[in-house]
């Protein structure tokens, strides 16, 4: 098996799979294998049939010619009428210099040369397969040295030509049966050697989908035991890893809290002085102030995305009218004028949510807009489709900046991922987390979250949150 | 004389700048590092409202809570590190009125504060006393008895209740009651309401588990009822 330490495309080299292998080496090797079978059985039947109906014909032959000698020894004149006595199958009689036979085609011409000088010339039997007229014949030549002479027969095999063509076609399709055999045990057999695989695969999504105690059965294979154990083995070093970066995570910010604690009441002592101050130290304050808070924001983000790695978010889900909810979660979120517009067809939708969390989606969103949008917000609820009911529901928030590339559109979703763009935005008042928690939560509500241009054709980016929602 | 507030936190940094911030909002502060300091000083001279952060050396934040409880009906504000744990219900069951989470603002907490002192009295009673069946609030003298017996409640209990009795047989929402007795918005923790309810049902139930008078109405929220 190859190690592939990180692949990005999945599927890049097009070869044939295990299951196609298995699936082909079954079925070529019961067709190799039937076919070399048919073939000996065809090519032994033949010889045997062929061979018996030869030596048959011989030994007949060999009686009608010494029946023929006597008989022309004792009466040399009538040919004609001791070949009519004998009553042998298509005989053909040289006496005499003349070529006396009972049927025209099986004449001296059907004789091949070679033969007739053997048993002619040097007075040698000889046996010959040959074919006469499209019939297959064996041609036995005996000399009748006695007599100056000599006996041709012509004892057809053609019959034996047509068992053999029906012992090949049943050939053929056995073969063809145990062909088809092979492939559908091949195919029993990949989807069996396949299994552990599947196991294997589905186990491996189950842990990248987050569901890191998932193990394999234990397998009494020992050609399967090993890949189980080891599997096993990375899944339970993988979960002990996430679990204690998750818990570190989840302790740093928690320890963070503390001094945050004391920055945070002592900047709100310092701020109620912020006019007795001299002009420098309030820049400085005022900087300290914003920095606090966006401290505490990240050690808040950190801390719930701490809990989505632990798995331990426990929503609390309660129905929500959705444009009322939306207004109120602007209201409290850090750009609270944005003007929320609620659409005829969404008046009524609600949705199922955990009220507090959704809010803190919105006011990321808002927070982005405001930190890298720059200009005023547009928040918009609406029905996507004119479907009726509604099934779902879109929440967008529309900003002036310079819009998302669309090469950075999925990145910017990710963790820490300020963009590339980072340095073309104004500021740099990301958190690197809000988009991240943003996705996750809308994922953890069975929805979707995507960033594009705005409609309208102003420049802009439109952030979408798209909801499950129904009628009230 | 002005409103004491008894800081309860054993990390000394965090304890001094709240105390400076809760200072400059006009409050009296007096500070405890421990669970055992702050019974010593409660009994000695009892704020008007304790706040107490759950993770304390020795006798912890829900002890602390429940001992106070024992003797007063202080507001009590706690502050837990989380708010999704198991912490804050624990703490509200203890007995606390209201929580925050660190890192609080000082302007947060006295806002809190602030609500939690407000006079306990609806400003404008219908009657001035107010009969449930077995049950009757007298809200002039915040007082609450139950078949002849008066009935010790918290001031956040007895305003929950006075704001249910207010407009008997109405449903009150979690939001509604959240706003109304606690001064929460749209986005304030449920769990508040249904623990104080579940506290105020010990006390006014003759069995809490069957409730007669504090009646949950699926889905919509709580009613009171003779």
């Amino acid at each position: 098996m190859k190690t592939v330490t990180r692949s990005h495309t999945p599927r890049r080299v097009r070869t044939f799979g295990l299951r196609t292998r298995i699936l082909s080496t079954f079925g070529l090797g019961s067709l190799a294998l039937s076919t070399f079978l048919a073939l000996s059985t065809y090519n032994f039947t033949r010889s045997n049939l062929v061979e018996e109906r030869e030596s048959s014909a011989i030994v007949k032959a060999q009686q009608d010619a010494d029946r023929l000698r006597n008989d022309l020894e004792s009466n040399p004149t009538s040919v004609q009428s001791a070949i009519e006595r004998l009553g042998a199958e298509r005989p053909l009689v040289y006496f005499r210099g003349t070529w006396t036979g009972d049927d025209a085609r099986f004449s001296s011409t059907a004789i091949p040369t070679s033969m007739l000088d053997a048993v002619l010339d040097r007075r040698e039997p000889s046996v010959m397969r040959t074919e006469v007229d499209g019939e297959l014949v064996v041609l036995i030549g005996i000399p009748l040295t006695s007599v100056d002479g000599a006996y041709f027969e012509f004892p057809t095999i053609d019959d034996v030509r047509s068992t053999l063509n029906s012992v090949g076609l049943a050939l053929i399709f056995a073969a063809g049966i145990t062909t088809l055999i092979g492939i559908v045990l091949g195919a029993i057999a990949a989807s069996r050697a396949v299994r552990p695989l599947v196991a294997a695969s589905q186990a491996a999504q189950a842990i990248a989908g987050g569901r890191l105690d998932t193990r394999l059965e234990e397998s009494n294979d020992p050609d399967l035991s090993a890949l189980t154990a080891s599997f096993n083995e990375m899944a339970a070093a993988l979960e002990s890893r996430v679990e204690r970066d998750t818990r570190f995570t989840s302790d740093v910010s928690h320890e963070l809290r503390s001094p945050l604690q004391t920055l945070k009441a002592s900047v709100e002592v310092m701020q109620a002085r912020r006019d007795e101050m001299p002009e420098r130290a309030q820049a400085a304050l005022d900087l300290l102030v914003a920095d606090v808070a966006r401290f505490q924001g990240l050690v808040e983000d950190l801390l719930e995305i701490s809990r989505f790695d632990a798995g331990a978010i426990k929503l609390v889900i309660e129905e929500l009218l959705v444009g009322e909810f939306v207004r109120q979660a602007v209201s409290i979120s850090s750009a609270a004028e944005t003007p929320v517009r609620i659409a005829e067809n969404a008046h009524d939708l609600v949705i199922k949510g955990d009220r507090r969390r959704l809010a803190r989606v919105i006011a990321n969103l808002i927070d982005n807009g405001r930190s890298y949008g720059g200009g005023d917000m547009i928040v918009s609820v609406f029905a996507p489709d004119d479907e009726e009911p509604p099934t779902q529901v879109w929440i967008t928030v529309d900003d002036h900046g310079p819009g998302v590339a669309p090469s950075e559109r999925e990145l910017i979703f990710e963790r820490f991922a300020r963009g590339g763009v980072a340095g073309r935005r104004s500021g740099s008042e990301g958190a690197g987390l809000g988009l991240a928690l943003v996705s996750e939560h809308v994922r953890l509500h069975r929805g979707r979250v995507w960033v594009d241009d705005r409609p309208d054709g102003l420049e802009g980016a439109r952030f979408v949150i798209e909801l499950p929602a129904e009628r009230a | 004389m002005g409103t004491r507030i008894l800081a309860v936190e054993d990390d000394e940094r965090i304890r001094t700048a709240v105390k400076l911030a809760l200072e400059d909002e006009g409050w009296i502060v007096d500070e405890a590092a421990s669970g055992e300091e702050a019974v010593v000083l409660f009994l000695r001279e009892p704020a008007d409202v304790v706040l107490i952060d759950i993770m304390l050396p020795g006798i912890d934040g829900f002890e602390l809570c429940r001992t106070i409880r024992r003797s007063s009906d202080v507001p009590i504000v706690m502050v837990t590190a989380r708010a999704d744990t198991h912490d804050v219900v624990a703490g509200l069951e203890a007995g606390a009125d209201d929580y925050l989470t660190k890192p609080f603002a000082p302007k947060e907490l006295s806002a809190r504060i602030r609500a939690l002192l407000r006079r306990a009295r609806p400003a404008h009673p219908a009657h001035p006393k107010l009969v449930f069946g077995d049950l009757e609030i007298i809200p002039d003298e915040g007082k609450v008895v139950r078949a002849g017996t008066e009935i010790h409640l918290t001031k956040t209990e007895f305003r929950l209740l006075c704001e249910l009795a207010q407009n008997p047989g109405r449903v009150f929402s979690r939001e509604q009651l959240l706003d109304h007795v606690w001064g929460y918005g749209y986005f304030g923790d449920g769990r508040l309401v249904d623990v104080h309810v579940r506290r105020l049902r010990t006390k006014v139930e003759v069995d809490p588990a069957n409730p007669r008078h504090v009646v949950t109405v699926r889905g919509l929220g709580y009613r009171l009822q003779a």
